[in-house]
């Protein structure tokens, strides 16, 4: 009796699930079998007519058939529901090629980067990063780089002269007599720096431009020693196999004295403004230090001596970058400056 | 310096590499070289001719000529404007096919008539400077010009002969090709043809440390006239100009053994002594150039009985100069000081052969021996002259330096590779070091007297001569077994990077600029020029000024990039460099200053510079204060940190900035490095919930929203966690003259939930408080 009309109930619930089209005509499905005054609440009320002994089993077989509307139902349910958001989402459609707003990262000029790289290259092999004055004085820029007033070196340099008797540096070597009077021996540095040099602007001189000095000192310093960290240097750089040539070079304050030139990466050699069409950059003067400026940074040549390096990184920049023109360094043009 | 490759060939025996390999060579071992180039190619083809036949073209100054150009290329008819071309002639002639000034000659047509090669002035073959018509010459037709041939010239770059005095003639570099290449240097100088007796001259040198030697000769019979093509060429190839066969023959010499000589008109001496001395205070003096100077006790003059007749080392004078009518010479060859020369030259801005050579510290001994090469030459440019008396020397020799120990271990170790004592003496000798060896091991060299005055005096020296001489292309690389330390930390210079990385971080781009400004560029901002350091020799006024301030940089930045983009971003980290009291160095500060420039709203601008403020430096704070000129007169402020003032931000006045509007951030960099980083430290996290409430003042129009905000603060005591700024109101129902601005406040205690008592306890206290300070709040 009753099982028949359970049974006719979980069939009619179920036609009336999958004939639901809408969520509300669902819910009123759901309403009619499994609200609160729906038909299985209904039965359930009548069970308490039935004999003690019918009622277990009859309680059994309605919870049965709840479970089983109820799944129908969930199921059914869980149909709109992804519906609904699948709807929603679509209309969620964005255009992906939109530019992103808000304020991009500037850029830093292409001297501080290849700066901080060497700084970091040579922090990793002991030496100290450090600085000059910019306004040097006449004996730590010349005098004490043995070049005396009267040497005519000092004629290459092309120094801008300030009141006081001071320069405008026209290289950064006098860092080296400052680090060694601070520091003394054993000693590795470097320095970059600006330097200035009394020349008329065009696309290869500038009177504005930036060294990077070098110095190694401590017991039985060799040439050979000398090139291993000039060769690093170059590879750390260049990240590639650059050609190179070592030649005698005069600089005063070193004895010997090397040019350490590399074939011009702007041409590959035949000869272009860069390279003031000789097929070869100057980019690493170096030698190993003479005794006189030991001396006068306070060190004795009998026990100690070393190599020091000048690298141009004006120069390297350029041709890091194959930049053809040197004014564009100092242009503050942010249409080049961007670039980096 | 320019070396001509024939005159070094002539000085060497043996087979010389080509011009290019030897230039490569000398690069390598010697000096840097900047090029080589052919010189005169035009000799190789160039032939005597007779000019047979003259001939007017009408209508043209040129004239029309047949010549007679010898056997191989016959008669011939050229066209020819110049004014000296006549019958009978004998000219040079360039054949077609020649080759002249990089291009090739042809047959060609000139005012109608046909031209079949041209006859060549002196200039156009390269021998001498002389355009003023064809070169006449003494030949039959159809030889080769006599004694001319096409040279190579290598360029040698001064600054590497800095230290080399020897290199300084082709002698010199004759014995390093000799050192390189093995061939056999060969002396041009025969010391025997040197005259004995009685000098008609005596010489006094009133100081011997400032001319150690002064040697001179006498001659007579002397004829002045234009020195043989063969000599002029070489003077055109070393890049000097000829001049007569005298002034040429000692120019040759100077070229030659690096010896500069001068010669006077010995009938326009007076007396027979020749003083060197220092120059009277006031002394006047005609220079050969035709310039007058005063001289004082700073320069060394050569003089006579009657006054200055040279200035020492530097230029001869003109009361005793040579000319057409001198017959009797008196031919100095001397040795100055190099450092006096030096400082006279520098001093007169006056660089000549002569003191170019003299400053790099010349050789004594080369005195006499180029004397000796002058009486040949002499005899082969003036026939017939004769020498007078004997040879004129007063030479006070500086004691022989010592020689330099060399220990073959020490050498070994500085060089890095091995190298057998054989081979080392081996290249010392062929530069003419003399070599002992005394003790096993240990060298004692003898430095040559002409690199012992300056150049080679350590055994330093001696390093470079080995090392050049077996390539240091020869010395493998080798790390150093040394000890490494960690290194001192430059704080200063990572701090600047990590300011850049930031600055960078916010959109704004680094610029560099100069560390010069003009005086215009300066006043523009207030700046006066005695507020900064000159540069006493500026290359123009544009760079006179050393800058106290980056902003005539940065603006000549914004002014630049506003002709290309309206919105833009950039900074500088770079030195002001401020005048110092006395004699020290100046004071040079680095600073930060990013701009940013927009066609917009300036309040963006300012906000925009005062957010990367507080990414730089968290937690500053802007304090109005009066405004510079250059700024917006109500735009302004002090930036402070950490109690430290530490710069500016502002609004660049609008009349400076015709393309929009800019703002400015100007930070002190060292007080930023005196702060040091800010220390960190943990705080505990509270552990009971935070509170928040609102509120809205009605101020007035120029009521500051951070002053405001520290007065809540300040009234909502110790359990305030914050005071945030939310936004302003202007407009119905406040009047005209107020705004509201809205706080949200934040509080919370460490060891319990505020109660509702507490909280409205809080916010009553700080309204009681706005309203006793004459605040009204909006509901
Ligand atoms: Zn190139």
């Amino acid at each position: 009796m009753i099982e028949s009309t359970l049974s006719e109930l979980e069939s009619r619930a179920a036609a009336s699930i999958d004939a639901a089209a809408t969520p509300d005509s669902l819910e009123t499905a759901r309403v009619e079998f499994l609200g609160r005054k729906g038909a299985l609440a209904s039965i359930g009320k009548d069970m308490g007519k039935l004999p003690p002994d019918q009622r277990a089993a009859v309680g059994k077989l309605l919870n049965a058939v709840k479970q089983s509307i109820e799944s129908r139902f969930d199921a059914r349910k869980a149909i709109f529901g992804k519906a609904a958001l699948d709807s929603r989402l679509a209309a969620e459609w964005l255009d992906v090629t939109r530019p992103a707003p808000g304020v991009r990262p500037g850029s830093l000029h292409p001297l501080t980067l290849i700066q901080r790289e060497l700084e970091e290259y040579f922090t990793s092999l002991g030496f100290a990063v450090v600085d000059g004055p910019e306004v040097e004085t006449e004996w730590h820029n010349f005098d004490a780089l043995n070049i005396p007033a009267t040497h005519p070196a000092r004629d290459a340099q092309d120094t801008f002269w300030v009141e006081g008797g001071h320069v405008l540096r026209t290289h950064t070597s006098p860092v080296q007599v400052r680090a060694m009077e601070k520091f003394g021996a054993p000693l590795r540095i470097i320095a970059p720096g600006r330097v200035f040099r009394n020349e008329e602007v065009d696309a290869s001189h500038e009177h504005t431009f930036y060294q990077l000095e070098g110095m190694m000192i401590d017991r039985d310093v060799s040439i050979a020693h000398m090139l291993y960290f000039m060769k690093g240097l170059l590879e750390a750089i260049f990240s590639r196999e650059v050609t190179v040539r070592l030649r005698p070079g005069f600089f005063p304050f070193v004895e010997p004295g090397f040019e350490l030139d590399i074939k011009c990466l702007i041409c590959g050699g035949p000869g272009c403004p860069v390279c003031k069409q000789s097929g070869w950059v100057e980019l690493l003067p170096c030698g190993l230090v003479h005794p006189n400026v030991l001396r006068a940074g306070g060190i004795d040549p009998g026990h100690w001596n070393g190599f020091a390096f000048g690298l141009g990184l004006t120069r390297l920049v350029m041709m890091r970058y194959a930049i053809d023109d040197i004014r564009h360094l100092a242009s503050g043009d942010l249409r080049f400056l961007r670039q980096f | 310096m320019k070396f001509s490759y024939n005159w070094l060939s002539e000085l060497l025996d043996g087979a010389l590499p080509g011009p290019a390999e030897l230039t490569r060579l000398i690069t390598m071992k010697t000096a840097e070289c900047e090029g080589v180039e052919l010189f005169a190619p035009a000799l190789a083809h160039a032939v005597a001719a007779r000019v047979l036949e003259v001939t007017p073209i009408e209508g043209s100054l040129n004239v029309q000529a047949r010549i007679d150009a010898g056997p191989l290329h016959g008669i011939k008819q050229v066209v020819c404007g110049a004014p000296n071309c006549r019958a009978g002639l004998v000219a040079a002639y360039l054949p077609a096919g020649a080759e002249l000034d990089g291009r090739v000659i042809r047959k060609v047509t000139i005012s109608g008539v046909e031209s079949d090669g041209m006859l060549a002035s002196a200039a156009e073959l390269a021998i001498n400077r002389d355009h003023s018509g064809v070169l006449e010459i003494d030949v039959e037709p159809g030889s080769p010009l006599p004694g001319l041939a096409p040279d190579h010239v290598i360029e040698v770059d001064n600054k590497s002969l800095t230290h080399r005095p020897d290199l300084w003639g082709h002698y010199g570099m004759a014995r390093e090709i000799a050192a390189i290449t093995g061939a056999k240097l060969k002396d041009p100088v025969k010391a025997s043809l040197l005259p004995a007796g009685e000098p008609l001259y005596k010489v006094e040198i009133e100081d011997h440390s400032l001319s150690p030697r002064y040697s001179a000769l006498v001659f007579e019979n002397v004829t002045v006239q234009p020195s043989p093509l063969w000599l002029q060429a070489r003077l055109e190839a070393a890049g000097m100009n000829a001049i007569n066969n005298i002034v040429d023959v000692t120019n040759y010499i100077a070229a030659e053994l690096a010896e500069p000589m001068h010669a006077f008109d010995a009938d326009k001496l007076q007396g027979n002594t020749i003083y060197v001395r220092r120059a009277k205070t006031g002394e006047p003096y005609d220079a050969l150039n035709g310039e007058s100077y005063t001289l004082d006790p700073r320069h060394l003059v050569i003089a006579d009985s009657g006054g200055a007749i040279a200035l020492a080392g530097v230029i001869g004078g003109a009361g005793s100069a040579i000319n057409g009518e001198t017959t009797r010479i008196v031919l100095e060859s001397a040795n100055f000081d190099a450092a006096c020369i030096r400082k006279t030259s520098a001093g007169m801005k006056l660089r000549t052969d002569a003191s170019m050579r003299f400053e790099k510290a010349q050789d004594p001994n080369n005195t006499v021996r180029a004397l000796a090469r002058a009486i040949e030459l002499f005899e082969i440019v003036s026939p017939g002259i004769r020498l007078r008396g004997g040879l004129i020397d007063n030479f006070k020799a500086p004691p022989a330096p010592a020689p330099i120990t060399l220990p073959m271990d020490w050498l070994i170790r500085k060089l890095g590779r091995p190298i057998e004592a054989a081979e080392v003496r081996a290249i010392l000798e062929s530069l003419e070091f003399g070599v002992a060896e005394p003790t096993p091991g240990v060298f004692e060299v003898t430095v040559p007297s002409w690199r012992a005055t300056k150049d080679v005096t350590i055994k330093d020296d001696l390093l470079e001569e080995v090392g050049r001489m077996v390539g240091y292309s020869s010395i493998p690389p080798e790390p150093p077994l040394k000890p490494v330390e960690r290194p001192w930390v430059n704080h200063e210079r990572l701090f600047h990077h990590d300011l850049r990385q930031k600055a960078a971080a916010q959109g704004f781009t680094e610029t560099y600029n100069y560390s010069f400004v003009s005086e215009a560029m300066a006043a523009r901002f207030g700046f006066t020029p005695d507020q900064h350091v000159h540069v006493l020799n500026p290359i123009s006024v544009e760079q006179s000024l050393m800058r106290i301030s980056l902003l005539p940089g940065i603006h000549k930045n914004i002014v630049d990039n506003a002709r290309y983009s309206d919105e833009f971003r950039l900074f500088e980290i770079g030195n002001e460099i401020h005048k110092r009291q006395g004699n020290g160095l100046p004071h040079e500060v680095p600073h930060l200053m990013a701009a940013f420039h927009t066609k917009a709203d300036g309040q963006a601008a300012f906000f925009e510079l005062k957010r990367l403020a507080e990414c730089l430096m968290p937690g500053c704070e802007t304090v109005p204060t009066s405004s510079f000129g250059y700024e917006h007169p109500a735009r302004s402020a002090a930036i402070t940190w950490r109690g430290r003032q530490a710069g500016r931000i502002f609004e660049l006045h609008p009349s400076l900035v015709e393309s929009g509007r800019a703002s400015i951030l100007d930070v002190n960099l060292a007080v930023l490095s005196e702060l040091g980083p800010e220390p960190k430290r943990y705080q505990p996290l509270r552990r009971f919930p935070s509170s928040s409430f609102d509120l809205s003042v009605v101020a007035g129009l120029r009521e500051l929203t951070g002053e405001l905000g520290r007065r809540i603060r300040a009234a909502a005591g110790a359990n305030c966690d914050s005071v945030e700024f939310l936004y302003s109101y202007q407009g119905q129902p406040l009047p005209g003259d107020k705004q509201s601005l809205s706080y949200r406040i934040t509080v919370s205690a460490p060891d319990h939930t505020l109660s509702n008592e507490e909280l409205t306890g809080i916010r009553s206290a700080i309204i009681e408080a706005l309203k006793a300070a004459g605040y009204e709040l909006r509901g």
